[in-house]
């Protein structure tokens, strides 16, 4: 139905797609799967109007088209589900809905109001959600505004009779699991009236869910396959030029802890939050906290690192307790915080790589209150090299550094820093699966030497394969603990019956 | 270095300068007279030095609207403590608007009030208490008063006016306060990235603190400098100084964000906008057209000299 | 207490009202009253033009310039002491276009040169007042058309007509700002200007069209500027700017965008005119005005802002 053929484009002289062959059928969902850098991104962007094709074309049913721009694009009855969500928290759900097309409901500029409720109402019955349209979209929950996301593409059916084409842009990796269950229903309910191109990184979630798959890389397409003939190695493989080692989390590199304690957790509580939460953490260990959202656990990271304050209860760091509260006790401590916001929280882009690594530590490079910045440099050559950070050098910014590459400076930041116990948060959002893969390999380099880590991620399947030991958390509490040895691990389904 | 796009852009304020410069001393060469220059920078010291206090808020992401009220009232302190405390009436001038600064860099951020309000409304308590205290009206200061104490204002030494060589000292120190030491580098973290600023163990309150009170205590000297060139302190001594201030800091290529920007292209914003202003009496400009030709040039030295790419909205 | 937080401004202004009558009781005198009515005509005509531009995130520097050169002209074109025009309320529209065009300036300098507006409109200010001098060349115009002074002098169910047309004012910006596309556009560049144009919206002729209504609003306070001070001059609305932004963030408009209404706008000029008349019914001296104005701002915004959900305050 929607055809891609032949498209390249470049940008500067540099050809980031090449000869791009697609095609997406009636009712079918298409998986897209490939590194950062592969050119997929790119490829959203011509299919959503924003850049337009070099050389070949599109076809819309067999009649060739062109995408001038985003409406042209929705016009024409491709939309995209935006994973960093394109809707905006100050408006009303209706609003938000029908945004750029309130052309349908208004006259000589005057907006009806009922109209647009009414015709909000509908599209939301397709999607199972059942709230107000005059709502606010920031009093809604990250998975309803994920909805609202999905019925505001899902609102062109109307306009485009039959040809809706969605694009689902890595819609997963914000959500939780029983969000993602909702979300993958919905769209194998919608087959029926849409197609789907489903671009993830999540290779068992892009098989459970895609009918075909194409792998892109290096701007090329290089594989095509029915979902049921393909397999998460051949598509690492395929994607990444070597092999998914079974070793994905370098499970075999898990060593055993060191017997002396790092930290130590007792009666720790926040109010609204968790209560009396005790827990020992080891040199060396890796300690996986499993849990839905709700169960506590995202506000334990942030308590454990001194971004919120705690109610009662106190933590020990090699034998000493801490005082006071905020970030900077903590970081003195030895307590490293690697953030789920990286962007945010994790680092200062407009700063270079060098200012960024000596931010948590700027007294070491602080000589009779002066800067030294030749010091700076040579600090942060080090840990260029120590890490593998592909920078032009210490004094990038870091806005021009790669997904994985900033996560990679943050790291250095806490090991310069003196981090012996590091907070990890998600620390393999938004990554491809190369540089999942060497913050794996990073994560057990720094256990070996005796950092303690506690652990908390994305999918049941990374912190499995990661830790040592899981504690999994439910409203509050600790549900259960689990050890977790290579060759001894738990399964899944073993921590999702706790945690719900 | 090779010259780049990038490099033009940055030197834009430098070279639109430049230009102005050439182009009115083409019309009167008089402009560039020795004279005339250090006349020119004497009259762009004050400007330069409550700029520079803008720039470090600036820089961390605020704005600062109390400077003039600021600076008044050191005029005023100045004026009235003169005659009765000699020196130490500029140490209690500078100290009066470093409080005033510390006050509203804590309002700020112990009430989470936006810094636009807080030091507009700062500022206007400071002029009614200026105005109190003078009973609004403006204090002279006696010519022998002034020539004991002033002596470091309005002398000259080695045919250079002493305000050039006070703005002189107040460029280097503060170049070298934002460029090297820890503070310059958390304010430019906390204005580029305040969230991480903090989570990587940064007082973000403290630096913001400091840094009020360091572009409140500027302009308190901005003021005590005005005082002794019209040998007088009033409550509205330094008014129509504020925003040109902002644009001079502006025009210099210090974003408005935040983060970006620094102490020596506000002294070419500066520079500029003195030349603009003084460069329009040079070439003839009619007195009724002077706002006219002045809020243009504005507009185009921005429009070429802010580098958007930094920018990736424009508000 | 969250939903005490949205009428927050208005239980700020009755518990000054109510302070101050306490003190003084002529404060709920019809008369003061309607004097208080009088005076927030002109300012709220200006905080409404720059809230539109608030609401988009962007600020608008320029209405001291804007109404400047609107009043000369106005000021100019009816029956004056130094030339021989007499349009009479012909120049009504005529003020209202100037302030329109000086807007869609501001617009286009931001739009197509990609100014930021804190410069653009600037620096337009600054064009506005030239402009204003230049066309009297340091001449004081007097008005001498009784149908533009009726505007501020002549009364209809004891208000001046100038606050009978402030009110149709207001009932247009809540239009506008409510019902119509342009207004909940120019909320979503404010919400994220990125997602607003990911969305479809276009930004470009939102941003011109809201910088010329707010032009359009400026021009209106001029014609009524003229009409009570029965002259035109350039530095006719000097020291207004920072009271018209002052009222517009008290109002629960946030600077960064995204929200704020006429009628919260309403209320915060209300709030700025309430104290500055009650400390001159508790007879307050004239300079000390500012100062408790100061606190009393601080002390609103402190109480009206909902700051607990800006995680970042700049």
């Amino acid at each position: 139905m929607l055809t891609l053929k032949n498209v390249t484009k470049r940008f500067n002289g540099v050809t980031v797609l090449k000869g791009i062959d697609l095609e997406v059928r009636k009712h079918e969902v298409v998986g897209l799967i490939g590194e950062n850098g592969a050119g997929k991104s790119t490829l959203m962007k011509i299919l959503t109007g924003v850049h337009q094709p070099d050389e070949g074309h599109l076809e819309l049913d067999g009649q060739p088209i062109v995408l001038d721009s985003p409406r042209g694009a929705t016009a024409q009855g491709i939309a995209m589900v935006y994973q960093e969500q394109s809707i905006l928290p100050n408006l009303s759900v209706a609003e938000n809905l029908f945004m750029g097309r309130e052309d349908e409901f208004s006259r000589f500029g005057w907006l009806n109001g009922k109209k647009l409720h009414r015709a909000a109402r509908v599209q939301l019955a397709k999607v199972n959600l059942d709230i107000d349209p005059g709502m606010l979209c920031s009093e809604l929950s990250f998975g309803q505004r994920q909805m609202i996301e999905l019925a505001k593409a899902l609102a062109l059916e109307e306009r485009c009779q039959g040809h809706l084409v969605i694009l689902l842009d890595e819609p997963t990796s914000v959500l939780e699991q029983r969000e993602i269950d909702t979300l993958f229903r919905l769209v194998r309910q919608l087959k029926s009236r849409a197609s789907f191109i489903f671009v993830s990184h999540r290779l068992d979630e892009l098989l459970a869910l895609s009918d075909r798959v194409y792998v892109m890389k290096d701007g090329e397409v290089v594989a095509q396959m029915a979902a049921a003939h393909a397999s998460k190695e051949r598509l690492h493989t395929l994607m990444v030029g070597r092999s998914l080692q079974a070793e994905f989390y370098r499970e075999s590199l898990q060593k055993a802890c060191f017997p002396d304690v790092a930290m130590k957790v007792r009666g720790l509580s926040l109010q609204g939050s968790f209560a009396s939460l005790d827990f020992d953490l080891r040199r060396g260990e890796i300690l996986g906290i499993a849990g839905v959202v709700g169960s506590g656990r995202e506000e334990l990271c942030r308590v454990l690192a001194g971004l919120l304050p705690r109610s009662a209860g106190e933590i020990q760091v090699h034998g000493k307790r801490l005082q006071g509260g905020g970030p900077g006790a903590a970081i003195r401590a030895g307590i490293g915080y690697i953030p789920r916001e990286r962007k945010i929280e994790g680092i200062v882009s407009m700063l270079s790589v060098a200012q960024n690594m000596t931010l948590a530590r700027v007294g070491q490079v602080t000589r009779c209150g002066l800067l030294d910045e030749g010091r700076e440099r040579t600090i942060a050559e080090e840990w260029i090299k120590r890490l593998s950070i592909k920078t032009p050098g210490p004094d990038a910014l870091l806005l021009n550094l790669s997904g994985g590459n900033q996560q990679k400076v943050v790291l250095a930041k806490w090991r310069n820093a003196g981090s012996t116990i590091l907070i990890l948060d998600h620390p393999s959002r938004g990554l491809d699966v190369g540089a999942k893969e060497d913050v794996y390999q990073l994560i057990r380099e720094i256990t070996e030497q005796g950092v303690a880590v506690i652990l908390t991620a994305d999918t049941l399947e990374e912190m499995i394969g990661l830790s040592h030991r899981i504690l999994v958390m439910r409203d509050g509490e600790v549900a259960q603990s689990f050890d977790c040895l290579p060759g001894a691990k738990p399964q899944q389904v073993d921590l999702i019956q706790h945690m719900v | 270095m090779p010259i780049t796009l990038d490099v033009f852009r940055t030197q834009a304020p430098l070279l639109a300068l430049v230009v102005l410069v050439a182009l009115i001393a083409g019309y009167d060469p008089g402009f560039i007279q020795p004279s005339a220059v250090l006349g020119l920078l004497a009259d762009t010291s004050t400007l330069f030095i409550m700029a520079t206090g803008i720039t470090f808020v600036l820089l961390i992401g605020g704005i600062d609207l109390s400077s003039q009220a600021v600076a008044s009232m050191a005029s005023v302190v100045i004026a009235l403590l003169l005659p009765s405390m000699g020196i130490w009436a500029f140490a209690i001038g500078i100290t009066a608007g470093i409080a005033a600064g510390a006050l509203s860099g804590l309002l700020h951020t112990w009430l989470r009030i936006p810094s636009f309000i807080v030091t507009l409304a700062i500022g206007g308590v400071i002029t009614s208490l200026t105005m109190l205290a003078s009973a609004n009206r403006t204090i002279n200061i006696d010519g022998a008063e002034r020539d004991a104490w002033f002596g470091w204002v309005t002398g000259q030494t080695a045919g250079i006016p002493n305000e050039v060589l006070v703005a002189f000292v107040v460029l280097l120190l503060c170049l070298f306060l934002h460029r090297k030491t820890p503070f310059g580098r958390y304010g430019n973290a906390v204005g580029a990235g305040e969230p991480a600023a903090w989570a990587s163990g940064i007082n973000v309150n403290r630096i913001k603190v400091m840094t009020f009170a360091l572009s409140a205590g500027l302009a308190a000297l901005s003021g005590v400098l005005m005082a002794g060139r019209l040998s007088s302190g009033s409550p509205t001594l330094a008014n129509e100084f504020l925003l040109p201030a902002i644009a001079a800091v502006l025009v210099g290529g210090t974003a408005l964000t935040g983060g970006v920007g620094g102490v020596w292209r506000t002294l070419i914003g500066a520079l500029l906008v003195s030349v603009v202003r003084i460069g329009m009496t040079f070439v003839g400009v009619s007195v009724f057209a002077q706002q006219i030709v002045f809020g243009v040039i504005l507009i185009i030295a921005v429009a070429f000299t802010l580098d958007r790419s930094k920018l990736p909205i424009v508000k | 207490m969250a939903r005490l937080r949205r009428f927050s401004s208005l239980i700020v202004l009755l518990l000054i009202a109510v302070l101050i009558g306490s003190i003084n009781t002529n404060f709920f005198d019809p008369m003061n009253l309607v004097r208080i009515a009088t005076t927030c005509s002109i300012p709220l005509l200006m905080a409404l033009g720059g809230m539109f531009v608030i609401q988009m995130g962007s600020i608008d520097l320029s209405v001291e310039g804007v109404v400047a050169v609107a009043a000369v002209c106005f000021a100019l074109l009816v029956g004056n002491n130094l030339n021989g025009y007499a349009i009479g309320l012909w120049a009504l529209p005529v003020a209202i276009v100037v302030g329109a065009l000086t807007g869609l300036l501001n617009g286009l300098l931001q739009v197509n040169l990609r100014i930021p507006s804190f410069m653009a409109t600037l620096g337009v200010g600054f064009v506005g007042i030239g402009l204003a001098t230049a066309l009297l060349q340091g001449n004081t115009v007097r008005v001498l058309d009784m149908d533009v002074r009726a505007i501020a002098l002549y009364r209809l169910l004891g208000l001046p007509l100038s606050v009978w047309i402030v009110i149709l004012a207001l009932g247009v910006a809540h239009f506008v700002s409510r019902h119509t596309v342009l207004g909940r556009h120019a909320l979503a560049i404010g919400g994220g200007e990125d997602l607003a144009r990911l969305n479809g919206v276009n930004v470009r002729r939102t941003r011109i069209s809201i910088f010329a209504l707010a032009g359009a609003f400026y021009g209106l306070a001029a014609i009524l500027a003229v009409a009570q001070f029965g002259q035109g001059h350039a530095l006719i609305a000097q020291g207004q700017l920072f009271t018209a932004i002052t009222a517009i963030v008290v109002g629960g408009a946030s600077l960064a965008g995204g929200n704020g209404s006429p009628l919260g706008t309403l209320l915060g000029v209300l709030i700025v005119v309430v104290v500055s008349n009650g400390m001159v019914l508790m007879g307050v001296a004239p300079y000390v005005q500012q100062g408790v104005q100061g606190v009393l701002i601080i002390a609103a915004v402190a109480i009206a802002l909902d700051r607990a959900k800006a995680r970042v305050v700049k």
